[in-house]
């Protein structure tokens, strides 16, 4: 993680994020809730597959340095649930996202909140729970 | 694990609530915490839905079919299962090598693709697929849509019994019978492979399952579950575990596990080609 990274990550710090739950694996298996990060960049590849997605998204530093974050999301099944459709977010996508970093390998991260980075306040996904809280089809506002 | 999409500002407050622990006794806790469950499935909580009397197949039989959500151990059996702290009467080897397993939690079988077996839950759709013949209602099998959890789990209903000596196996050698309105299943011939829960429970081939599954209205399904295995248990050891009735509109999709399971990536850690986990 560069400097701007760590800068980025103690300001989401502040923000009250939730830890995501990673039905396949336990959370703290591969990732650090101390890992926090907000970055935005340009998504490169979706990849649909099981157990889990996985969302790559290009990130340039403040010195233009690029790195391909690699943040796992939820199994394909629960992401359609919540609405999702192929076209949902695709490649060459700019976007605004939250997670944590991996133990070992910091830019393979879980995903915890995302957003196009025209409408920031309109998250595409947000893992940790809301579902569970309210009743009828999922994916339905 | 499982979301929706609410604004920003709802969504991680309630977010924030769901991932919070129950309140457990502190020590043994302090390690379930660490390990999510994940969200439960979106189920039915209309109670105008959940109350409707239990619908029944043509033969007068409770349908059992679900899809149902939840109904097992998946973090830690002895909570879940009813349980206080301490009160799984664990063998001590076998309280042992839980601890060890609270560890190295990069070692669960189920996070490899394996089967979780009985009685384990995870947080997808399952439904109970009672599979009528000319000769009546032969075998249920159990699905579970996370393809984890093997590809499907047989309970024999034709009135054959158990093996003398089975061959064991994940999903062990099942036999289901009716006493009343209870759908009673005995299972043995387990291998000892699975754990009980991400925490590490163990068991031995030694162990012989009782479920007793009820409908007890439309929206759940109660599992009265005995456990008996003396070779990891100083006795039988009665849980109980409550599934709930899909949402409308859920159903079992796809799900092939080992497609693309990026696990140990990174956490730094991968299996050598003698098959033991080599850590960076």
């Amino acid at each position: 993680m560069n400097a701007k990274h760590r800068l980025v990550a103690a300001g989401v710090s502040l923000v009250c994020l939730t830890v995501p739950a990673i039905a396949h694996h336990g959370f703290d298996t591969e990732y650090d809730a101390k890992k926090k990060v907000a970055l935005t960049g340009v998504v490169t590849k979706i990849e649909w597959t099981n157990p889990h997605m996985h969302i790559y998204i290009d990130v340039a530093d403040a010195g233009g340095k690029m790195t391909n974050w690699n943040m796992e999301m939820a199994s394909p099944n629960t992401v359609q649930r919540q609405g999702w459709g192929r076209n949902t977010l695709l490649p060459g996508d700019k976007v605004a996202f939250q997670g944590y970093g991996g133990k070992v390998v910091e830019s393979h991260g879980a995903l915890s909140r995302i957003a196009k980075a025209d409408t920031p306040d309109k998250p595409l996904f947000i893992q940790g729970g809301p579902e569970a809280s309210r009743e009828g089809f999922p994916g339905q506002p | 694990m499982r979301n929706r999409l609410v604004t920003a500002a709802t969504a991680l407050g309630v977010a924030a609530l769901l991932v919070q622990p129950q309140a457990q006794a502190p020590q043994e806790a302090e390690r379930v915490r660490q390990i999510p469950a994940g969200r439960p499935g979106p189920i039915t909580t209309d109670p105008k839905i959940v109350n409707l009397p239990v619908p029944r197949m043509h033969d007068g039989k409770p349908d059992l079919t679900g899809p149902w959500v939840g109904g097992g151990s998946d973090a830690d059996i002895e909570r879940e299962g009813g349980l206080k702290p301490g009160e799984l009467p664990l063998l001590p080897w076998a309280r042992d090598l839980r601890a060890t397993r609270e560890k190295a939690t990069y070692e669960e079988p189920y996070i490899y693709c394996l089967p979780m077996s009985v009685p384990r839950v995870n947080p997808y759709p399952w439904k109970f697929s009672m599979s009528y013949t000319s000769k009546g209602l032969t075998s249920i099998y159990l699905l579970h849509e996370a393809g984890d959890a093997g590809a499907h789990r047989v309970v024999y209903m034709d009135g054959r019994k158990h093996p003398v000596d089975p061959v064991p196996t994940w999903w062990g050698h099942s036999i289901g019978s009716w006493s009343g309105d209870t759908l009673v299943i005995d299972t043995i011939g387990y291998n000892d492979k699975f754990w009980l829960d991400a925490r590490g429970t163990p068991h031995t081939e030694q162990m012989h399952t009782i479920e007793r599954w009820t409908r007890v209205n439309n929206g759940t399904l109660v599992d009265e579950f005995t456990l008996d295995d003396p070779g990891a248990y100083a006795r039988p050891v009665q849980l109980k575990f409550t599934a709930q009735l899909a949402a409308p509109g859920i159903d079992l999709m796809e799900y092939i596990c080992t497609e693309n399971n990026q696990l140990g990536i990174a956490g730094g850690y991968r299996l050598n080609s003698d098959g033991k986990l080599e850590q960076k």
